[in-house]
């Protein structure tokens, strides 16, 4: 008895390292494509910095830059000259290549039956494009929420930071939700809990915004309704904002 | 008139030595129930130019004008209408590019654009556009508007005092929607207009007076009183201001090799154009719109305005509004490094140039708190202008090195 049981852990222990081993190769193979392809990346940002320096690729972009492009990317740039944005494009590009030579080099390392690469690669891969929707939705949450926030304050909006945080969150609660949904994590639970939460956030948005908005659209009836309904007395012409005011 | 040269002439325009009048273009359209206005127009000019043959272009359809024709020598040449920018009053890409065309076309020494309202022009205010472009034969002549003292706040805040500082150029109205233009000048701007168009930015604005800097051209100011300016066709406060400012700073950054070397040699001579008393108007509520804006915005002033900016900022929050007064030198210091920003792209500029609105509301409120106890809003004008020029040595240091320490 006392040699059977010790026979079939040394069995399942020799047939876990042997896993191991077939699986460390691969792994490694992974961390050091990532690993040198992400110090090429590096480097060639560097070079590329320097050169665009150099030739003084800002000035020329600006002197003869297509307006509606230019337009573009004011809109959309939010920092960083074109030099330091081609020099992040070429190393973040080193990097995915760098992801993929890697995952290839994991796939290689596994016959095509076996059950590791079956499950283990499509993960890898799914969850690259997570982490590129998880970043991809932070940015934008992060631009929508500013934009908000700018937008109510110059609309001289008193619940304003509550706005833009709304927003914010709206856009990372889906973010989050896309991305557990990639990932294949939770299933149906995830999709309930965003549907609540989502919801909840949405109501909650417009009650403040319906509630602080009473003035507005009781104003707003009293001119469809005509003079002869005054829901609310008339703003002496003293306190008029911007009446006589001419800006341009 | 009152003249003022602002650059040397390297090169005169040329003079016309047969018929000087100049291209006369109407910028805006003229609708059936305008014949009016255009009769009026076209009265004018045959005052101005008396016993010469005008040529008047203006938009729309030839068959609706033609009863407006004057018999007083004046040929009325139409273009078409989709040529007409949408952006008026002010004078954008398109308004330009057609000047150029008909220019061209019509082999004319000189062209005078006028804008929406035209017919507030009175006949000697023409007469002395016509002596600026064609006997002084200057390359640009530039109306001096007699505005009260609640308008044209956007040029009294910004536009007029950072022009003159960066360029050195006088002429009060540097988006002014009036302009009188030499040939190679308006060929000049043509160029840069067919550019925009090309990228179907018919709407884009020029700026002709940094223009005619750059290129050392004579300015003249012309005195145009009586003059009303329409009202932009937007009354969104906060998209026309992202317009022109945004418009602005990148003309800006486009000619800072040149807008670095100008050095302002002597104090400008001051146009004092004194305007009819106006009652006093309630700023509290645009103080109060500061105040909101400063408790929600400060996070982004923080990235685009140093320290001793911020404080100043929060001093003047703490102010009531009867006694909120906003220093010139803090003002012209939070435009310039707003410049800096937008050149430097610290956030994105849709937003940097949202967040500037509250600020500029708040100069508008100091003010008209200014006017209301000194009673001058001209000489409010000149101050700001003359904090601008005496700043300018600190957006030529921070646009060289703009990684050095700056408290």
């Amino acid at each position: 008895m006392g040699q059977q049981i010790q026979y079939a852990l040394s069995q399942s222990a020799h047939r876990v390292l042997l896993k191991v081993a077939s699986f460390l190769p691969g792994l490694v193979a992974l961390l050091s494509a990532v690993i040198l392809l992400t110090l090429i990346g590096a480097g060639l940002s560097a070079l590329l910095r320097r050169v665009l320096t150099a030739l003084k690729f800002d000035e020329r972009i600006a002197q003869n830059q297509n307006p509606a492009l230019a337009a573009g990317i004011q809109g959309w740039s939010s920092t960083n000259s074109p030099t330091v944005l081609i020099a992040r494009i070429a190393f973040w590009l080193c990097v995915l290549l760098g992801f993929v030579i890697g995952i290839s080099a994991f796939d290689a390392s596994y016959s095509s039956n076996a059950q590791v690469s079956i499950y283990l690669l499509p993960y890898l891969s799914h969850a690259t494009g997570a982490a590129i929707l998880l970043l991809l939705g932070n940015l934008i949450a992060r631009f929508l929420a500013r934009s908000v926030l700018i937008g109510a304050v110059n609309a001289k909006l008193t619940y304003s930071r509550f706005l833009s945080l709304g927003v914010k969150w709206l856009v990372l609660v889906l973010t989050g939700a896309m991305v557990l949904d990639h990932l294949e994590i939770g299933g149906t639970i995830i999709e309930l809990a965003f549907g609540i939460l989502f919801g909840g956030i949405v109501l909650t948005l417009s009650l403040a915004v319906g509630l602080g908005s009473r003035d507005i659209v009781s104003r707003s009836l009293e001119k469809t309704a005509g003079p002869a309904v005054e829901l609310t007395p008339p703003i002496p012409p003293a306190q008029r904002v911007g009446d006589n005011l001419r800006h341009f | 008139m009152t003249t003022s040269t602002s650059q040397s002439e390297t090169e005169p325009a040329k003079i016309s030595t047969q018929n000087d009048a100049p291209l006369i273009v109407l910028t805006a359209p003229f609708a059936s129930e305008d014949e009016v206005n255009l009769e009026q127009i076209l009265a004018n000019l045959a005052h101005a130019w008396p016993g010469q043959s005008l040529r008047v272009a203006t938009a729309g359809d030839a068959t609706v004008h033609a009863a407006s024709t004057s018999s007083n020598g004046i040929n009325l040449i139409t273009y078409p209408q989709s040529c007409v920018s949408t952006a008026a009053p002010l004078l954008t890409a398109t308004d330009f590019v057609t000047a150029a065309d008909l220019l061209r076309e019509h082999d004319a020494q000189s062209c005078l654009m006028l804008g929406a309202d035209a017919h507030t022009f009175a006949p000697e205010v023409l007469a002395a556009f016509s002596n600026a472009l064609s006997q002084q034969a200057v390359d640009l002549a530039v109306p001096c508007y007699y505005l009260g003292a609640h308008d044209g706040l956007v040029n009294s805040a910004i536009l007029y005092p950072l022009t003159r500082a960066l360029y050195g150029t006088s002429p009060r109205f540097p988006l002014a929607t009036d302009l009188g233009l030499s040939t190679r000048n308006l060929q000049r701007l043509a160029v840069s207009a067919r550019r925009f168009v090309s990228a179907n930015q018919e709407d884009a604005l020029l700026w002709p007076v940094a223009e005619a800097a750059a290129a050392h051209f004579s300015i003249v100011e012309v005195d145009a009183p009586g003059r009303t300016l329409a009202q932009p066709a937007t009354q969104d406060l906060n998209a026309l201001f992202s317009h022109v400012l945004g418009s602005l700073f990148s003309d800006i950054e486009a000619r800072a090799a040149f807008w670095q070397r100008v050095r302002i040699a002597k104090p400008q001579t001051a146009i004092v154009v004194q305007s009819a008393p106006e009652s006093a108007y309630d700023a509290a509520s645009m103080v109060a719109a500061f105040q909101l804006a400063y408790a929600n915005l400060q996070e982004i002033w923080a990235i685009v305005l140093p320290p001793t900016s911020l404080l100043g900022l929060k001093r003047i929050a703490q102010l009531p509004p009867s006694d909120f007064v906003m220093p010139d030198s803090l003002w012209a210091r939070i435009i310039y490094d707003f410049i800096l920003a937008f050149h430097m792209r610290t956030i994105n500029r849709g937003h940097l140039l949202g967040a500037l609105t509250p600020l500029y509301l708040a100069w508008v409120a100091s003010h008209l708190n200014v006017i209301a106890q000194q009673g001058s809003p001209s000489a409010h004008r000149e101050a700001v202008a003359v904090a601008f020029e005496s700043d300018k040595s600190y957006l030529v240091a921070r646009w060289r090195w703009p990684d050095r320490f700056n408290p």
